[in-house]
């Protein structure tokens, strides 16, 4: 029951002191006082009931004093100035653009270190309502993950930020203001202004300007990417047991996925685990008639990795079916067909873009100096040079490395450590103290390559020395990183459920969304 | 509201209490009126320091008993200045020549109790889950049958069951068994009816039963069973001593009642209460589960650490070592830490929604320690090393030294605990709608948790060494 609060609380505070004084007593007495006394502790029963007499003088003691608790507790208030709270115009406004590992974090790292300072207000614009684990995507792709479980809702993962969901449009630098579509384009734009801009606002894939491609070819980046491939793998499946035609059935059944990186890998390993289980349930269809094919620029798939790690992965894939199309580029497609570059030509009705990412295109709009991958360029601190109270952080900054040269590579777990330092900076600002440079050495990158196989490189602790791992092992690690690294704790079951779940049951084929 | 219903109230109930103990053939000799007029000053004090605040009849008995404890350590401090000799020994002398004191006002804690929450009552909205007499029975039942077996042992090991059956003429253990689970399992669905306002969680449900336990063992084998036997209670220190063991499986029982109790009405709230969408907790009730017995056992850590200090000093390490058949301090030192942990992170997952404040922790936590000093080295460390209960006066007092520890542990895994969640909640609280929820969860000010602190801890420290 909910009680109702007493006039005087002088009853409780009397009995809660009264029972406190007994384990005081035991401590003072028993304890402290022989250790002071330089006495061995008398920690008998004739021991304890020699100090009976101040056990029950504690008791009585802690009652007096628990009972007048009240009374000088009001005094105390009474003499105690009240301080007014911070006038709404002398609030500071950190704008936080964007949602993912960067944005999300530097807002939660934000929290942690302003804790109760109410004179720091901090806004969130994202396009999503919930940050995306991206590592975790393919999985959702090949239907071994439900979808929602990678992701974290942005309003319970902060609660002190006030997160604006809309798509950026426009920054006014000079006037310290930023617009934004909240979702209803009829509406026209919103404003917010700022004192602290953070541009955290990620990257795109990047099409190198063919449009054709840009047309026929599924994304990678996001949730609904994901459930869109899922989906239609799913579809064409569908439709192919109905084919009569072989090549036809051939077409449908190839999956073509541009780029050998990180992302291209594990989606072709988790597409052809999952096309692969899913035949089975379709009794016109042979595995002959399934590809999964992997076109890459360069000699050798997973450049991120050495090239011993690279050279296991791609006979470990090809032995599962994976095929792969080394030193050939995409260069055109169309609905049926993917052109290469030498020149082949591949029947296909899917194709799935991972060949490239480039920062959000409205960090183009903005006067500030750009790398050659249209990446903002910021001093070590994070901060914008010649903008005061301007940062970038993610895969839309150019951080220049200080220890190795070159700029950090745009990677997930790159921007968690910059949001980590970038906020350390924002309040290092706000209070007129010095911002820090950032600095870190990746620890290792893990890619999971298949049904419980991937590939693992990871610094030595205290050394420069990498560790390769392969295999199984390389896979409980990938599980056991990415599992920790997922935010939230309920999101952490959820998907360790759904690891337990897909070990026993055949992975779902419902179709959730018409594509074809 | 005015004061002067309540405080009538209590002016009757104390005088029925006066009137109890007048006509109990207990050796509490004197004056009718003498005692008449103790009482009803004494009942009115009770209602003027209760004030205004709302009272079921559990929570009543609790505030009465922990005033009960007060009473009986002023006469005895009153009476130990008055009286002619001196030091440690003189003041535990009085206390023993009181103990029928502390028995008796007690007892009298009922009436007054009674009386004070039902003719006292306090007019107001009644808000948190709705009270259910089916569940009070059906689960302070169930819960009374578990808590019996485990006292069983102890009766059957000390021969009480014939002792029982003389309730109704016999001599029969099997009638004394038949008895004892009929007697349990009333308790147990009494617990519920008086206590499910109060539970909050396992842990203070647990500090509930072992109070309600220790209040048991005054009302029936030191008062009821004589009297149903048909001899006069016997309300001394020495026959107390010799109740010892009862004592102790009088707690052990209270402490399974109020667990078991705790458990079903957790798992019924959760199933129908808090599971609904209006009353979810924003971070989920597993999930607070489980990062409350995270944050246990990281406390547990330093906990521990300090406990092994004291157990190292007495040498108690080899001891715990026996446990898996080892005799190394190191293994011990394991052993004990792995203990610990577990300890540490039921802690967390009892005992999260208790205290709001450090000073409740050290009160919870202090709770916390006694009861496994009870658990552990009194009654599950003789068993696991393949003996049985020894709940007698001389092995309490052999394991003084690990009172002390318990309570040192007990603590200092509170406070680490209330650290660890402080810094979780100042960020959760940010939102105002989130802290409200949580609060609604977090026992209030004005609940009888300070009374219970008081009356069990007092108790089960003191009675040890009162009685032995």
């Amino acid at each position: 029951m909910d009680y109702q609060a007493p006039r005087s609380a002088w009853l409780d505070n009397a009995f809660t002191a009264a029972a406190l004084a007994i384990p005081l007593w035991a401590i003072l007495e028993l304890v402290v006082a022989p250790a002071v006394r330089d006495s061995a502790p008398a920690w008998t029963a004739a021991g304890l009931r020699a100090a009976f007499p101040a056990l029950i003088l504690w008791v009585l003691l802690g009652l007096t004093l628990g009972a007048s608790a009240n009374t000088v507790r009001r005094i105390a208030a009474r003499l105690r100035p009240v301080r007014p709270a911070a006038p709404e115009r002398d609030r500071k406004r950190v704008l936080i653009l964007g949602g993912g590992f960067a944005g999300m974090t530097t807002a939660a790292k934000l929290e942690e270190l302003l804790a109760a300072d109410r004179t720091v207000e901090i806004t969130l614009v994202s396009d999503s309502n919930a940050l995306l684990f991206t590592p975790m995507l393919a999985e959702v792709a090949g239907s071994s993950i439900e979808p929602t479980h990678i992701s974290s809702p942005l309003r319970s993962s902060l609660r002190r930020t006030r997160v604006v969901r809309g798509r950026v449009c426009e920054v006014d630098l000079e006037s310290r203001r930023v617009a934004f579509q909240p979702g209803v384009p009829a509406e026209g734009p919103s404003y917010l202004e700022y004192d602290e801009l953070i541009l955290a606002l990620g990257g795109v894939s990047n099409f190198f300007g063919q449009e054709n491609i840009k047309r026929v070819a599924l994304d990678f980046k996001s949730l609904p990417d994901a459930i869109r491939i899922r989906n239609h793998v799913i579809a064409l499946f569908e439709r192919a047991e109905g084919e009569p035609d072989p090549d036809v059935r051939r077409r449908l059944l190839t999956f073509v996925v541009a780029g050998g990186g990180f992302a291209g890998i594990e989606l072709a390993g988790a597409l052809n685990d999952f096309a692969r289980g899913i035949l089975d349930e379709y009794p016109h269809l042979a595995a002959e008639e399934l590809r999964v094919v992997v076109v890459h620029a360069r000699e050798r798939i997973l450049p991120e990795l050495s090239e011993s790690l690279a050279a296991y992965a791609l006979e470990r894939m090809s032995e599962r079916g994976v095929q792969f199309k080394l030193n050939r580029q995409v260069a055109n497609a169309t609905a049926d067909t993917v052109l290469l570059h030498p020149s082949e030509e591949i029947e296909a009705n899917t194709l799935v873009w991972t060949a490239g990412t480039a920062p959000n295109p409205l960090i183009a709009s903005l006067d500030v100096a750009r790398d050659k991958r249209g990446a903002v360029i910021v001093n070590a601190c994070m901060s914008v040079p010649g903008h005061t109270g301007l940062w970038a952080l993610g895969d839309c900054a150019a951080i220049p490395n200080l220890a190795e040269g070159g700029t950090y590579p745009p990677t997930a777990q790159h921007a968690l450590r910059e949001a980590a330092t970038l906020a350390f900076n924002i309040r290092a600002v706000l209070r007129n103290e010095m911002p820090r440079d950032f600095r870190f050495e990746a620890r290792g990158s893990l890619c999971v390559i298949g049904h419980q196989a991937a590939c693992a490189e990871v610094r030595a602790p205290l050394t420069r020395r990498k560790l390769r791992f392969s295999g199984l092992l390389a896979w409980l690690m990938w599980r056991a990183v990415y599992l920790s690294k997922l935010p939230g704790f309920e999101r952490k079951v959820r998907v360790l459920v759904d690891w337990v779940a897909e070990l026993y049951f055949p992975r779902d084929t419902v179709q959730t969304i018409e594509l074809i | 509201m005015s004061l002067r219903p309540r405080i009538g109230a209590g002016a009757i109930g104390g005088a029925l209490g006066a009137l109890l103990l007048a006509a109990l053939p207990s050796g509490l000799a004197g004056n009718v009126f003498v005692i008449l007029a103790w009482g009803t000053a004494l009942g009115a004090l009770f209602a003027i320091a209760l004030g205004n605040r709302r009272l079921e009849p559990g929570a009543a008995l609790v505030w009465g008993l922990g005033y009960a404890f007060v009473v009986w350590l002023s006469v005895c401090a009153a009476s130990a200045l008055g009286g002619p000799a001196h030091g440690s020994n003189a003041m535990l002398d009085v206390a023993r020549a009181h103990f029928a004191s502390l028995v008796g006002l007690s007892l009298a804690a009922v009436p007054l109790a009674l009386v004070v929450a039902t003719v006292g009552r306090m007019p107001g909205p009644r808000s948190g889950p709705r009270f259910s007499i089916a569940r009070a029975l059906c689960a302070g039942g169930f819960a009374g049958i578990f808590g019996g077996w485990a006292f069983g042992k102890w009766m059957e090991q000390a021969g009480f069951f014939p002792l029982i059956a003389g309730i109704v003429r016999s001599d029969s253990p099997q009638v004394g068994v038949v008895l004892h689970f009929t007697i349990a399992i009333v308790i147990g669905a009494t617990f519920g009816l008086l206590f499910q306002r109060e539970v909050r969680g396992l842990g203070s449900s647990l500090g509930w039963g072992a109070a309600y336990g220790v209040f048991w063992w005054f009302v029936g084998p030191l008062t009821m069973l004589p009297l149903l036997l048909g001899t006069r209670p016997e309300w001394t220190a020495e026959h107390a001593g010799m109740l010892f063991g009862s004592l102790i499986g009088h707690i052990i029982y209270g402490l399974i009642v109020g667990l078991l109790y705790a458990i079903v009405d957790s798992i019924w709230l959760w199933l129908f209460e808090r599971s609904d969408p209006l009353n979810r907790q924003a971070e989920g009730s597993g999930t607070v589960a489980l990062s409350s017995l995270w944050r246990g056992a990281a406390a547990s850590l330093i906990a521990g650490l300090l406990f092994s200090i004291i157990m190292a000093e007495t040498g108690a390490l080899t001891r715990v070592a026996q446990l898996v058949g080892a005799h190394s301090i190191a293994v011990g030192f394991l052993v004990h830490v792995g203990i610990s942990f577990v300890i540490g992170a039921t802690y967390g997952a009892c005992f999260h929604y208790e205290a709001a404040t450090e000073l409740e922790a050290i009160g919870w936590g202090a709770l916390y320690g006694l009861i496994w000093w009870f658990l552990g080295p009194l009654t599950l460390f003789p068993v696991l090393l393949g003996g049985s209960f020894t709940w007698t006066t001389a092995a309490a007092d052999a394991q003084v030294p690990s009172l002390i520890g318990h309570l040192i542990y007990g603590i200092a895994l509170a406070l680490t605990f209330r650290t660890l969640e402080r810094r979780h909640l100042a960020n959760l609280f940010i939102d105002e709608r989130l802290r409200r929820r949580w609060m609604r969860l977090r026992r209030p000010a004005g609940s009888p948790a300070p009374a219970l602190l008081l009356f069990f801890i007092g108790t089960g420290v003191m009675l040890p060494l009162v009685l032995g």
